[in-house]
């Protein structure tokens, strides 16, 4: 494999890094496997081409994270809050609802016709690696979901927030007994969540065709993601999130017409051969 | 709240199921009284999912066709009824709106089915259901071949058709040696199958031959490969939503300058043109209907179309299903009889004036005869996003329909 395909490998790897992040951190704290997260990342993505096509992208990488950072704190006030105690099987079930309402609102406001969005001025072509030209934009990509990924995982390790943040994806109740105001922390984890999901589709917007399909299509392989890296671990869910693009890359060279069934086939090895996921621990 | 990770598992696996199995079987139809003179058509186009806005387009067109008909005073007297289903464009929820159609609204004719799996499973019911479908939009071989049906016709051209078209245009095409981007599935393989045969016979060379997934959005490892070949042309088979990602993706990485000529097969049209851009300025594609055509029936639906949707001009979809209404209506004109077994008989061989010009309902496998062409998009004031196409080669129906497949009896 030469450079320029591993490359491709670790830009498909950093947009399902961004998004599945967002998804591990809900679910590590809120317990909610939560069945919107695609339609979270296709809002992100149609509100990228308008912003984009209204004032720049850069406006649009901006905007549509913290517009989707207001969508999470509705989401975390008006649903998971309230339904904190039911069955998560029903939880699942309002959000896959959920889903289909963003994304017949999307369809009512844009259309169903697909879309595009250009890359950003001066990175519309190709930038040489080490004698290989490969697009800029992906570059950004890259770039964008490394310093993320570093910027996460830090904060998360260091800071008084990630700190809690830990301890009440760990255990609810206790840290409640131990005054870290939990309600908090949930609606900050959601709103962050979402706000990753608004950042990766907005990444996706110039990199894949915007259309309403684009979040269901996407939302299999990132729930995958999650439970390959463990549920509710968001390093573990990088980590998953890389080598599965990678996998997918390296499949498609290979053997393109299998390529499709890689994330499933990874999904049955890993469940096999280490149950609770790459980072997750032992129930 | 604690959940344990196999709950997460077993969510995660059955929203697949819960993807897949979800529809929108509620119907629309107006249900009017049954009136035996009245030619009911019911039209059962995509209302949700990335064909929804195909299903609009195909819907308002057979709405158009017998608004205009009916305002001429009908059929030699009969109204021409348009029963509104929904469907989400899966086999099943079709046939359950098809059923509903004939046996609850009295419709005895099928119209706006988009793909070609739909149109299968239908063929195979129509005449327990006594209906008669006509196909503007499903190009699959089978449909006029091994699924083929007494009471199916086909207006649109079949995938066969259209690319026997391109291969013919190809000897007017520059480039010498040829990449194949393909999607696996039917219509990559049989094109490329096709294609290749064609460039044979015109003494062209081949390069790297690929073919992605359906629903692929990173091209990236297809087009770095791409990179690497020596070939001046490029034939690519990509299309709605994938055709997009492929397109812009080949502009990311320069590989349009790389080509001195791209030719797709269904991958750039008129829908897509505001998605697209100018980066498709000079690329080649085949063309199922021609709006510019000079046909005197052409010219009037253009016109009348234009008026009524604030001057946007019809492209394929559109046509295809007016052509397809209008199929119907020369049937039922013909037969002087909206029974549908007398206007079965009436359509076999049937010809008549077409805003493709002569056309004819080809008796031996329901597949009307009409041209098929190979354009190259340029830009055009009038055209959507300022894009239209300039026409390189008409292909002659007779002579890209070959003759009726031997797997058809009818």
């Amino acid at each position: 494999m030469d450079l320029t395909q591993l490359l491709n490998g670790i830009a498909l790897g950093s947009l399902l890094m961004i998004l599945s992040s967002g998804l591990a951190m809900i679910y590590g704290l809120r317990g909610v496997t939560n069945f919107a997260h695609g339609a979270l990342y296709m809002a992100g993505a149609y509100i990228a081409y308008s912003v984009a096509q209204q004032v720049s992208f850069w406006a649009a990488l901006i905007a549509a994270p913290l517009v989707l950072a207001a969508l999470g704190a509705v989401l975390e006030l008006v649903f998971f809050r309230r339904l904190q105690h039911r069955n998560h099987i029903e939880v699942g079930l309002v959000t896959f609802g959920l889903a289909m309402i963003i994304e017949r609102v999307i369809v009512i406001i844009w259309g169903e016709r697909t879309l595009s969005v250009d890359a950003p001025p001066g990175l519309t072509g190709t930038t040489s690696v080490l004698g290989s030209d490969y697009p800029s934009y992906r570059l950004l990509v890259i770039g964008i979901a490394l310093a993320l990924a570093v910027g996460l995982v830090y904060w998360l390790r260091k800071s008084r927030v990630g700190l809690h943040i830990r301890a009440a994806s760990h255990d609810v109740e206790t840290s409640a007994i131990l005054g870290i105001n939990v309600d908090r922390v949930s609606l900050l984890v959601v709103c962050i969540g979402a706000a990753l999901a608004g950042l990766a589709g907005t990444l996706a917007a110039p990199y894949v065709s915007v259309h309403p399909a684009m979040g269901v299509a996407i939302l299999i392989q990132v729930l995958i993601v999650v439970v390959i890296g463990g549920a509710g671990s968001i390093g573990g869910a990088m980590l998953a999130g890389m080598a599965l693009g990678i996998l997918q890359t390296v499949g498609a060279i290979w053997a393109p017409s299998l390529s499709v069934l890689i994330p499933y086939a990874a999904l049955v090895v890993v469940l096999l051969w280490r149950p609770q996921g790459l980072a997750g621990k032992r129930a | 709240m604690k959940c344990t990770r196999s709950t997460f598992i077993i969510s995660a696996l059955a929203v697949s199921g819960l993807l897949a199995a979800c529809g929108s079987p509620q119907s629309a139809g107006d249900g009017n009284s049954a009136d035996g003179e009245a030619v009911k058509v019911a039209v059962i186009p995509p209302s949700s999912g990335a064909l929804a806005q195909f299903g609009q387009d195909a819907y308002a067109a057979w709405q158009f066709a017998a608004d205009e008909v009916n305002a001429a005073g009908g059929i030699d007297g009969r109204k021409v009824e348009i029963i509104k289903m929904d469907t989400d464009a899966t086999p099943a929820t079709t046939l359950r709106a098809a059923r509903e159609a004939v046996n609850q609204k009295d419709a005895k004719f099928i119209g706006g089915v988009m793909t070609s799996t739909e149109h299968g499973a239908l063929n195979a019911q129509l005449e327990g259901l006594g209906a008669l479908s006509f196909n503007g939009l499903g190009k699959d071989d089978a449909l006029t071949g091994k699924d083929c049906n007494a009471n199916a016709f086909r207006v649109v051209q079949s995938t066969t058709m259209d690319m026997n078209a391109v291969a013919e245009g190809l000897s007017k095409l520059p480039a010498a040696t040829w990449d194949i981007q393909a999607v696996d599935y039917s219509t990559g393989h049989t094109s490329a199958k096709v294609f290749k045969a064609a460039a044979d016979k015109g003494g062209k060379k081949m390069g790297i031959e690929q073919f992605a997934p359906l629903n692929t959005t990173d091209f990236g490892s297809y087009i770095s490969k791409l990179k690497g070949s020596d070939a001046d042309g490029l034939f690519a088979v990509e299309y709605g939503a994938d055709g997009v990602a492929f397109v812009n993706q080949m502009a990311q990485f320069n590989l349009s300058k790389k080509y001195d000529t791209v030719l797709g097969f269904n991958m750039v049209s008129e829908p897509l043109f505001k998605a697209l851009g100018d980066k498709i300025v000079g690329f080649n594609n085949n063309l199922g209907y021609d709006v510019n055509s000079d046909e005197p029936k052409n010219q009037e639906f253009v016109k009348a179309w234009a008026e009524k949707h604030d001057g946007a001009r019809p492209y394929y979809v559109v046509a295809d299903n007016y052509l397809s209404a209008q199929t119907l209506f020369e049937g039922v004109r013909k037969a002087g009889s909206a029974d549908p077994e007398k206007v079965k008989e009436a359509l076999n061989d049937l010809t008549f004036n077409s805003i493709a010009g002569e056309v004819t309902m080809r008796g031996a496998d329901h597949q009307l005869i009409r041209p098929s062409y190979l354009g190259q998009v340029v830009k055009d004031d009038k055209g959507t996003a300022g894009l239209g196409w300039k026409i390189l080669h008409k292909a002659d129906g007779a002579t890209i329909a070959g003759d009726p497949s031997p797997d058809c009896t009818l």
